[in-house]
């Protein structure tokens, strides 16, 4: 059903006091990577915002996106604004299912209509209809009833965002991103494998507190987050620098937290906002437990050679062709030897 | 990331072959050449230690010439130095020719990298500036000099620009630097920058021949 | 916000840069009386620097305990001025971290909308006996 109460009143009516908003205010701030300067005007905006409906599809994906938001949601804070949307269709999260389900579906629809967000994740199979259908249904067609009349779809995810694991090489469902099928509405992209689960949450907040998406780069991304690279905001970018480096994950660089290039992090050419965001309540990210980044949030990280090949590596054949390369240059060489030599007996000859 | 995926697949892929048919091409069409007859007696027979010794030889410039060709010389031997140094001294470059050849070697800090790269960006300008004000250098440069310079000083210059980035994307950076290195590799055996490994058949030949006519080398 | 310098900042070497700007902001509460927040989660810390970072600012005069959805720990440093914040949410865990530059953090401070509502309640309670209640 369609809630008209503002956010403000639906937390007054939770009980939370005007301290406990300005702390969930200064939380938005953090989460938008917005200076602390700016919890007023998210204070207005909030109090007077209403709750968008949300309708979330999962189409050819492991579930691992709506366990990285769930895990996350501090019951308070995070938490709070995903709470603070509707969300009215979730298959793994609702209690509905069947008919029931796809009918909550269709009322949001209905009385969201050009107001509502879609989040998918998972890719869409183009190769057959039948590889990925929900209540019989195949995922394209699904996806382009239910964003007809959405105000702006969110890819969550590498699969939903560029394809992911189904859509590696060799793709055999035809698996494709949603911006290749949804091209006349806002598609904000939020890769990652998964994505930071403050990611989400904060383009929500951000559709909430300011009603817009966000700014977004050449791929879709929200610049807020995928503006710079792992590399620029890693603590360990000076032993970069100082070519200080872990030749393996047992050694004395590995123990004194150098730098992982050499150990393949795709830190250099991967944007996110690991290195600060960090995951599990800021807990660490993987450079700072000891692993190098794999650049998940990157297009076609799967099929970007072994996570473990440092990046300046050339992805060519190997030593066999190389190898045909050095027998064709010789076979060139010894016939233009072979000819210059005739020219020379024939200049001799005729002296 | 697709530019970066053409430049370090296809592209760096197309000038490595080109590297190494052409190096093979133009050193073995030149080696399988049959030496002109030569009837005269031998003063010397100096063989292989003769061209070792004129290819070390010639590395210092002869007394004689010296203080003349000081400038020149000075800034190519800063020159080279220097490209070597950031060509085979950089970590991620040392990676490179490991994942190239299984062969790895200690590294230098960025930032020594860095400042090689500059002195040797400086001294590329300088010697350009140089071939371009010289009246004798300036009529015989023809294009291949100018062409070589610019394949050589691009990898260079796009490698330094990589950590400053310029408000472009590292990705982009790196993809074009690569870029560079593959018309740097596909050029190479073919204009006049194969005198890196031209150099040392010419001295050799040149020692090998001298010492037969008795030559001071 | 300050960055990483990419060449200059060790793994410890968010500290430094920081407590410089913290510097700064205190001379500005001091001669314009402007305020100043830092949220520490929007910078590249590496293990254990927050930590040094706190014990470099160490603990000062006050210390209060906020409770609006989960306990929020505010405390002024070692420097008159300079307040530690850390909000937790209802599990303990940390939700922010920020270092205030102000005389009194706002958070601290009662604000209207509560004031009203505490307000509206004492006048409920008092209500029956009549002459008392505050319009």
């Amino acid at each position: 059903m369609k809630d008209e109460r503002t956010l403000g009143e639906v937390l007054l009516a939770k009980g939370v006091s005007r301290r406990g908003f300005m702390k969930y205010c200064s939380a938005t701030a953090s989460l938008l990577a917005l200076p602390p300067a700016m919890v007023p005007r998210i204070a207005s905006a909030l109090e007077s915002a209403r709750r968008p409906s949300v309708i979330w599809l999962s189409f050819q994906e492991c579930t691992g996106c709506t366990e990285s938001l769930t895990r996350s949601s501090s019951p308070t804070l995070e938490g709070l604004i995903f709470d603070s949307i509707s969300l009215d269709y979730h298959h793994t999260l609702q209690a509905a299912s069947g008919d029931a389900a796809e009918a909550a579906r269709h009322a949001a629809m209905e009385e969201n209509r050009g107001e509502y967000l879609v989040l998918v994740d998972g890719s869409i199979p183009l190769g057959n209809p039948g590889y990925s259908t929900i209540a019989g249904i195949s995922n394209v067609d699904m996806l382009k009833e239910t964003v007809a009349d959405a105000a702006a779809v969110i890819s969550v995810g590498s699969c939903a965002a560029f394809g992911g694991i189904p859509g590696a090489n060799p793709n055999p469902t035809g698996a494709v991103a949603v911006n290749e099928l949804v091209k006349d509405m806002p598609v904000v992209n939020l890769p990652g494998c998964p994505p930071i689960p403050t990611v989400i949450t904060a383009v929500l907040a951000q559709f909430l507190t300011f009603g817009q998406l966000p700014d977004l780069d050449h791929y879709g991304r929200p610049r807020a987050f995928f503006g710079q690279t792992i590399h620029d905001r890693c603590y360990r970018r000076p032993f970069y620098e100082q070519g200080r480096f872990a030749e393996t994950f047992d050694d004395e660089g590995a123990r004194l937290g150098w730098c992982l290039y050499k150990l393949g992090c795709r830190g250099p050419i991967t944007y996110n906002a690991c290195a600060t965001v960090k995951w599990n309540q800021g807990t660490s990210f993987p450079i700072e437990s000891g692993h190098p980044c794999l650049g998940c949030s990157e297009p076609g990280f799967w099929d970007e050679g072994g996570f473990y090949q440092p990046i300046s590596t050339a992805r060519i054949g190997g030593g066999t062709a190389l190898g045909t390369a050095v027998a064709a240059g010789a076979a060139i060489g010894a016939a233009a030897a072979a000819m210059s030599r005739r020219r020379q007996a024939k200049t001799i000859k005729e002296g | 990331m697709e530019l970066l995926d053409f430049a370090r697949g296809p592209a760096l892929q197309f000038g490595l072959y080109a590297f190494v048919i052409g190096t093979v091409w133009r050193l073995l069409g030149i080696l399988l050449l049959a030496a002109k007859p030569d009837h005269s007696a031998p003063r010397k027979r100096g063989g292989i230690l003769a061209a070792l010794k004129v290819i070390s030889s010639r590395s210092v410039t002869a007394r004689e010439f010296r203080q003349d060709t000081l400038y020149a010389s000075v800034l190519g031997y800063v020159l080279h130095i220097g490209l070597f140094v950031i060509v085979f001294l950089f970590v991620p470059h040392i990676l490179f020719f490991k994942g190239l050849i299984g062969l790895e070697w200690p590294g230098l800090p960025n930032n020594v990298i860095y400042f090689v790269g500059v002195i040797t960006a400086g001294v590329g300008v300088a010697l350009l500036l140089r071939r371009m004000t010289h009246p004798v250098l300036k009529l015989i440069s023809n294009f291949d000099d100018y062409f070589s310079w610019v394949v050589t000083m691009a990898p260079i210059i796009t490698g330094l620009i990589i950590p400053i980035r310029f408000g472009i994307r590292y990705e982009t950076l790196l993809a074009i630097h690569i870029l560079s290195i593959a018309v740097l590799l596909t050029w190479l055996p073919f204009g006049k920058l194969a005198h890196a490994f031209l150099v040392f058949f010419s001295r050799g030949t040149t020692g090998m021949v001298l010492e037969r006519r008795g030559a001071k080398t | 916000m300050s960055a990483t310098h990419p060449f200059g900042a060790g793994p410890r070497g968010n500290i430094d840069p920081i407590l410089n700007e913290v510097m700064h902001a205190l001379d500005r509460l001091l001669t314009d009386n402007e305020s100043t927040a830092i949220d520490l989660s929007s910078l590249p810390f590496g293990p254990g620097e927050i930590e040094e970072l706190e014990e470099q600012l160490g603990i000062g005069e006050i210390k209060a305990e906020l409770d609006a959805l989960g306990k929020s720990l505010i405390r002024e440093t070692i420097y008159p001025g300079v307040w530690w914040l850390e909000h937790r949410n209802t599990d303990g865990e940390t939700a922010g971290r920020y270092i205030e530059i102000t005389r009194v953090p706002e958070i601290l401070k009662a604000q209207d909308a509560d004031i009203g509502a505490g307000l509206k309640q004492l006048n409920r309670r008092l209500e029956p006996v009549g002459d008392a209640a505050v319009t």
